[in-house]
């Protein structure tokens, strides 16, 4: 396969590809490349934090820990666990740098976008993490049912307080808008119908799903023309039926892998594909299998995420942050917090990343990281932050971001390679002719510094 | 190459290069045909309690309410036989009794939601409270009307949605000399001293190219324009002092922006209300009277107009902690020198009538706020950065 193939698809089935990587796949054939990279993807490796001092906030209830332990110092535990999203948000960007089961990370990415989620939680976002990771490449309706009976989505669309007397209409909502079929697809009536149906649906401490019988409405519900004593189950299976939610997820796919312009006669492909039996991994299969998977306007033309852009940096330089804190700031400069969605429709991708002041931080990235360039910028403050640390967020950081650069790896990888070969390892993207030649007239005295410089011009932003 | 050759060559390179058409475009490009009128935004960030900030003191359902937080009747400033303005908020009183302000009581929108995110999206974007929106209503002002970053700026170093369009955005900045040095960088200009912009397409990687070019262009007239007036104004030594100060400095200079935003944080008081809220009203306040008095003294005040803002208000019933929780409905000020309806625009909040999580119901809907401004002061077509049409009011 050709090394420029290689590069593509190991950009959007993970985060790029280093040299060593290339060199072993070059001589090998397309099939094999894809089934190395989805046999790879079979490993499940589960994100998990050491929790274990907070284990009291999942066995008993906060009324009785306000007795047991008194009022603050249950608050202060609180507190305390609800920072370790932050360390699951560090742990997590950890584990996208590492180079085994990328397919699967990067979908457990891509699902994230679709069922977007936020929870201080952390036991229960946790959880929803690892389920997203679990069946990231399993089937389409098991992932569905199981998101819905998650603690975490119940909480942040509301669906624990959906009950028979009161049914609250925001997950159901949500699913059929945001998750499966997409604005337009249902009524207002179909809403209504599957609120009812997904009544009662709620979740115990630890955060295991529970139907609580007496909440939940058990009648007669008539959700797109048909009639049935439907639960919340049925109603994701009546949604899946409709090809439209095929469809859905599959417009969703094709502007994440392979190119934020659809081509309809590709979608069509891949809808009937995977209508057949929503089954994930052979929907990607079929896609990195694809001739068209490879045409050149597929190629180098995404606007890489700010993880994806991060990632891909570390990929090829090994760096270690010393101050895990400084990740929050760079991912906030960006506008891609993980685990921090701003809303549940997801971050919208593609040019939506760029404005003028984060193209200029995200261009600066690979000088602050790799070259200690100075930080002159502040991150914002958090609405629940009091006056003065809503402003004072530089002053707990230094004015650089701390880390340790394994200049060794790099140059052990890339120590025979020419200023033109680095150019193409890194630059997937056609090259503007006028940035050419600029690279052209450059006299290249170190390849350290010439891949600074690279990661340095708009074209790296692209993947 | 090293890094001091890098910059080296640059600086050398620089001046032997054209200006590209491309550049020369947007450079040339004048906003100037939207007139001279000015519009600040500053949002209250994390909710304002609107009713202990203007006090209906004559309510016994308030005092009910709100044993330990309510704002005695001796200690507050009456401006109406029911409403009196929290004894921190003083200098607003007086933009008040100079007829510099309006206060637009119960704004809010359907179906109000109590997260400061997604409250905050709605306010920014002006989208209803279950539809989601990529762009903010200023952005989209900016996309269509000003077609350039500077046209809206930010004061903050990261942008907002509120200033986020489609392809045309805003810009961010709290110092302009940081966010020009910030396009000086030896990578940053070098790529663009090279570039001759025959061939950029309106694909992404164009569309990077021309985001450099707005950005570097922008970030110059910023900085070059915004140095010829320094506010000589004894602003509050605090962050919030600083904004509005460099607000004005942008203003007083004449720069061809239109359209301002900055977040005061701080508001958002769960716990120990009281005390918190004294300081930040009184913060907000005094920075505000100073910042209305430079733009008097530099003849700039009567083309501007400032909107203040929560992205909701508090819960009528005082909470456990001394602190109030999540709300909705809330009071909005306008401050300007032609306002055609001075001090109360309506009503007091109903605090009989409350929806059902106990909150203020409410009766003027922000868009319609949002339209008079584009249609009256910025005289644009509402309709088309609202996606609708909303009841115009009669404030200025």
């Amino acid at each position: 396969m050709k090394q420029r193939h290689i590069q593509h698809l190991y950009w959007r089935a993970g985060f790029g590809i280093d040299v060593k990587k290339i060199d072993q796949l070059k001589s090998k054939s397309k099939n094999e490349i894809v089934k190395n990279l989805i046999s790879d993807a079979k490993k499940i490796n589960l994100l998990q934090l050491d929790l274990s001092e907070f284990n009291l906030i999942k066995n008993k209830s906060p009324k009785a820990l306000r007795i047991e332990m008194g009022e603050e110092a249950y608050r202060k535990l609180r507190q305390k666990s609800q920072k370790k999203v932050r360390d699951l948000n560090h742990a997590w960007l950890e584990r996208l740098t590492e180079p085994t089961s990328v397919l699967r990370e990067k979908m457990t990415l891509f699902w994230s976008n679709v069922f977007v989620c936020r929870d201080n939680h952390i036991f229960h976002i946790q959880h929803f993490n690892n389920t997203l990771r679990k069946n990231a490449l399993g089937n389409f309706r098991e992932l569905v049912k199981t998101i819905a009976k998650e603690a975490s989505m119940s909480k942040y669309l509301n669906n624990r307080q959906n009950r028979k007397k009161s049914p609250n209409e925001n997950f159901a909502r949500e699913l059929m808008e945001l998750f499966t079929l997409g604005i337009g697809n249902y009524t207002e009536q179909d809403i209504k119908e599957a609120a009812r149906a997904f009544t009662g649906w709620s979740f115990k401490l630890n955060g295991d799903f529970v139907l609580r019988e007496k909440q939940h409405d058990s009648g007669i519900k008539t959700f797109f023309d048909k009639s049935g004593y439907f639960d919340g189950d049925d109603i994701i299976d009546l949604i899946l039926e409709k090809k439209q939610c095929a469809r859905f997820i599959c417009d969703k796919v094709y502007r994440y892998f392979v190119n934020p312009i659809i081509d309809e006669s590709h979608l069509d492909e891949i809808t009937t594909i995977f209508y057949k039996d929503y089954d994930i991994n052979n929907l990607m299969v079929h896609i990195f299998s694809a001739k068209w998977f490879y045409n050149d306007k597929n190629i180098g033309v995404k606007i890489k995420s700010p993880v994806e852009l991060l990632v891909g940096i570390r990929r090829v330089v090994p760096v270690t942050f010393m101050k895990k804190n400084q990740l929050n700031y760079l991912q906030k400069m960006m506008g891609q917090v993980l685990l921090y969605p701003e809303n549940v429709s997801g971050w919208k991708g593609g040019k939506n990343w760029i404005d003028s002041n984060t193209l200029m931080f995200r261009m600066k990235l690979a000088s602050l990281i790799l070259n200690d360039a100075v930080i002159n910028l502040e991150e914002k403050g958090a609405f629940e932050d009091s006056f003065n640390k809503y402003y004072n967020k530089e002053r707990k950081r230094n004015k650089y971001i701390k880390t340790i650069k394994n200049w060794d790896v790099f140059t052990k990888n890339h120590l025979k390679l020419k200023p033109n070969e680095l150019r193409d390892l890194l630059i997937i993207s056609k090259l503007d002719k006028d940035t050419a030649d600029l690279l052209n007239e450059l006299r290249v005295n170190s390849n350290k510094d010439y891949c600074i410089q690279l990661m340095s011009i708009p074209e790296y932003q692209l993947c | 190459m090293k890094r001091r050759d890098f910059i080296k060559r640059s600086s050398l390179a620089s001046g032997l290069f054209f200006v590209p058409n491309f550049i020369k475009n947007i450079e040339s490009q004048s906003i100037n045909n939207l007139g001279f009128r000015k519009l600040v935004i500053i949002q209250l960030s994390g909710g304002n309690d609107g009713l202990n900030s203007i006090i209906p003191y004559t309510n016994d359902v308030y005092y009910k309410n709100r044993p330990q937080i309510s704002i005695k009747k001796n200690n507050l400033i009456k401006a109406t036989d029911e409403l009196g303005f929290h004894k921190s908020l003083a200098p607003l009183k007086n933009l008040y009794d100079q007829g510099y302000l309006t206060i637009i009581n119960n704004v809010g929108y359907p179906n109000p939601n109590r997260s400061h995110f997604r409250s905050t999206d709605i306010w920014q974007t002006a989208s209803d409270s279950n539809q989601y929106l990529d762009t903010g209503w200023l952005g989209r002002y900016i996309e269509k009307y000003g077609k350039i970053p500077y046209s809206g700026i930010e004061i903050d170093d990261s942008l907002s949605l509120i200033m986020k369009g489609k392809t045309i955005n805003g810009i961010a900045t709290k110092n302009p000399r940081t966010l020009f040095s910030n396009t000086q960088t030896p990578y940053f200009k070098k790529v663009l001293n090279y570039q001759s912009d025959q061939h950029l397409s309106e694909h992404n990687l164009g569309y990077l190219y021309k985001t450099m070019i707005e950005a570097r262009s922008s970030a110059k007239y910023i900085y070059e324009t915004s140095k010829t007036y320094k506010s000589t104004l004894d602003y509050p030594k605090n962050p919030f002092g600083k904004q509005l100060k460099t607000t004005a400095e942008f203003i007083n200079s004449h720069l061809d922006s239109k359209v301002y935003y900055a977040s005061m944080g701080g508001f958002d008081t769960h716990a120990n209300q009281f005390n918190r809220q004294d300081r930040l009203l009184s913060t907000f306040s005094s920075a505000m009277e100073i910042f209305v008095k430079d733009l008097k003294q530099n003849n700039t005040f009567k083309d501007t107009l400032i909107l203040v803002f929560s992205e909701f208000g508090r819960r009528v019933q005082q909470n456990g902690a001394g602190g109030t929780d999540h709300g909705a409905a809330n009071n909005v000020y306008i401050i300007g020198e032609n306002l055609k309806n001075k001090g109360f625009y309506n009503d007091a909040p109903d605090l009989l009538r409350l929806d059902k999580n106990g909150d203020i119901i409410h009766t003027v809907d922000f868009r319609s706020i949002y339209a008079s401004i584009l249609d009256k002061w910025l005289v644009v077509d509402d309709v088309s950065i609202l996606n609708k049409t909303f009841k115009k009011l009669d404030f200025i």
